[in-house]
């Protein structure tokens, strides 16, 4: 246990000495970041839509019991920008781009197409693994930023098909649930849950076990840890957000 | 192969460029809703309890959001001193004299800051004013209040289900009426007037309606009495006329009035025996004394005319008398000549 934590504690801390050494692989990290990014890009958008408008048609009945509809725009403000925006992208971008790192990681791995690399003089690590992290880092948060703004859209649509509030009425409302706090901690969240998907997703694919076995078991254990991690650092990142408000 | 990577640099240049503005103008259209681009002034106001306020929460003046609660710290020894970012533009609004409360935005709604009140007769305020503070009512003011509504309603039911006893039990004037069946007789009697009374108002009503119609109806005396001025003008005149008849009469009552009475005086002096008529009238002896000087008056002119006759042959007085004869024959026949003289002249004028 404490081995795999030293294991990954190292891991961690040559990401970012790799980071800052040059060479730096720029083209590398725009194509990571087009297919973490662009490509789950539509998928991200789909589901938060839905979350808003599902999330506003489930909440009108409770607030509706003491007839406090009108609430409802700072409810799903609250709701989406906090926890459900950034939440929800990290889950979405765990299942589909976590996997793909641990898969493709994993399966250079076994195919020994990272110790090629070595010998090649390309360094692995920075070309692989820096370039994911950093990517998934970069676009995750901007992928929270198309979800929140998503959402609230759907939750504006669910909300003026049923009480015919405005849009000015409904951002005002929106805009003023939340503060400065929410949007620069949720962008802060989506950066670490982005630099935990990708973390997680590089390390069980650069440490996976050879056969082609262990590149399924890397894909895997990378969503099921990067999910795991994901709410704990929300449970956290709770924490740590009420102590400033 | 380069253009794909170029397509795909322009693709992700594009998607972060739109994150950024998506978080860029979420914090721009935050700013603006509180008011953080707004050239703004510092307001500070001292309360005793702000009730959970909390920095963030809006500044209200006359129901518009005119700023927020900048900062919240303790000031002296246990009050609390509220900073406010107000509006600049608002500023022109708000006098020196103006109030700020504690209260909230809706019922179970955010903590908010309320100005109130602000005469033209002080100045506007400035940066680094200070304004006078009200103490809001807080909910456990408000539960107070309740809890005494509460011992009131039920000291209210208690009196209520006493009454309510005691009229049952036929105590005092409610509950005898309540109770006692002569009464509720009466009541039924009462009623029944009460409803032939109404039905003879409804015939009365029938009536005058009828009487209305008919008083419209044209050419009828009632309408031409109403609405005709030349009918009301004769009867105003005859009305006159007989008013001026009534006071001759009541002068000539009057005068007959007073008639009567010296009648009736009269009547009495002569009913009174003490009075020379009254004797004359009433006094039997006195009628029978009176008829007898009456036969001797009648047996004494008797004998004076024998007397005269007498007196008429004495040689003394017979000259005298035929001399006054013969002037009223003389007197007689001058008469007869002037007719006579009269009658020609008429005759003669005649056509």
């Amino acid at each position: 246990m404490f081995l795999a934590l030293a294991d990954v504690f190292a891991f961690i801390s040559r990401f970012f000495r790799e980071l800052f050494l040059p060479p730096y692989e720029f083209k590398e990290i725009i194509r990571q970041c087009y297919e973490v990014g662009f490509r789950s890009l539509l998928l991200i958008s789909t589901t938060g839509f839905i979350t808003g408008m599902v999330f506003t048609n489930q909440s009108r009945p409770s607030l509706a019991e003491f007839g406090a509809t009108s609430w409802l725009p700072s409810l799903i403000a609250i709701a989406i920008v906090r926890a459900l925006g950034p939440l929800v992208t990290a889950l979405i971008a765990a299942g589909k781009v976590g996997s793909s790192i641990g898969a493709e990681i994993g399966s250079m791995n076994v195919t020994e197409q990272i110790d090629a690399m070595e010998v090649s003089g390309t360094n692995p690590f920075k070309f692989l693994v820096v370039s994911r992290v950093l990517a998934t880092s970069i676009t995750i948060p901007i992928l929270t930023m198309y979800t929140i703004f998503v959402a609230l859209i759907g939750g504006f649509l669910n909300v003026n098909m049923t009480e015919q509030t405005s849009f000015t009425s409904y951002i005002q409302e929106v805009f003023g649930a939340i503060s400065y706090v929410d949007i620069f901690a949720s962008s802060l969240k989506s950066i670490v849950f982005g630099f935990t998907i990708g973390m997680v997703g590089c390390y069980k694919g650069y440490n996976s076990s050879k056969g082609t076995e262990g590149v399924g078991k890397a894909a895997n254990a990378a969503v099921v840890t990067s999910m795991f991690l994901v709410f704990i650092e929300e449970l956290l990142s709770l924490q740590i957000v009420s102590s400033f408000r | 192969m380069s253009t794909d990577s170029t397509k795909r640099n322009i693709t992700v240049g594009v998607f972060v460029l739109l994150g950024i503005i998506i978080f860029i103008a979420g914090i721009f259209v935050l700013g603006g809703q509180q008011k953080r681009f707004t050239k703004s002034i510092k307001i500070i106001a001292v309360f005793n309890d702000v009730g959970g306020l909390k920095a963030g929460n809006n500044v209200w003046f006359s129901g518009v959001k005119i700023g927020t609660v900048k900062r919240i710290s303790f000031y002296g020894t246990a009050q609390v001193e509220v900073d406010m970012n107000i509006e600049e533009s608002s500023q022109q609004f708000i006098r020196k004299d103006a109030n700020a409360t504690i209260s909230s935005d809706g019922l179970i709604g955010n903590k908010i800051v309320v100005i109130t009140g602000g005469t033209t007769s002080h100045p506007e305020v400035e940066d680094g004013d200070r304004l006078k503070t009200v103490a809001a009512l807080s909910s456990d003011q408000i539960l107070e209040t309740l809890q005494e509504n509460n011992n009131n309603l039920l000291r209210v039911t208690k009196d209520f289900k006493e009454l309510v006893g005691n009229l049952r039990k036929g105590k005092g004037t409610v509950g005898a009426v309540l109770t006692d069946s002569i009464v509720a007789d009466n009541f039924k009697r009462a009623m029944r007037n009460l409803e032939r009374a109404s039905d003879n108002t409804v015939n009365l009503t029938g009536s005058v309606s009828k009487f209305a119609s008919r008083l419209n109806t044209p050419g009828s005396l009632a309408n031409q009495l109403v609405t005709d001025t030349t009918v009301f003008r004769s009867l105003k005149r005859s009305a006159t006329r007989f008013e001026s008849a009534m006071t001759s009469a009541d002068q000539s009552i009057n005068t007959l009035s007073r008639t009567a009475e010296n009648v009736n005086k009269a009547s009495e002096k002569l009913n009174n025996t003490n009075s020379p008529l009254g004797v004359l009238l009433t006094d039997g002896e006195t009628a029978n004394k009176l008829r007898t000087t009456i036969n001797n008056l009648s047996t004494g002119t008797e004998l004076l005319n024998e007397d005269l006759k007498a007196a008429q042959n004495n040689f003394l007085l017979r000259g005298f008398f035929k001399k006054k004869a013969k002037a009223e024959e003389k007197a007689r026949a001058d008469s007869l000549k002037a007719v006579q003289q009269q009658l020609p002249d008429s005759t003669a004028s005649k056509p």
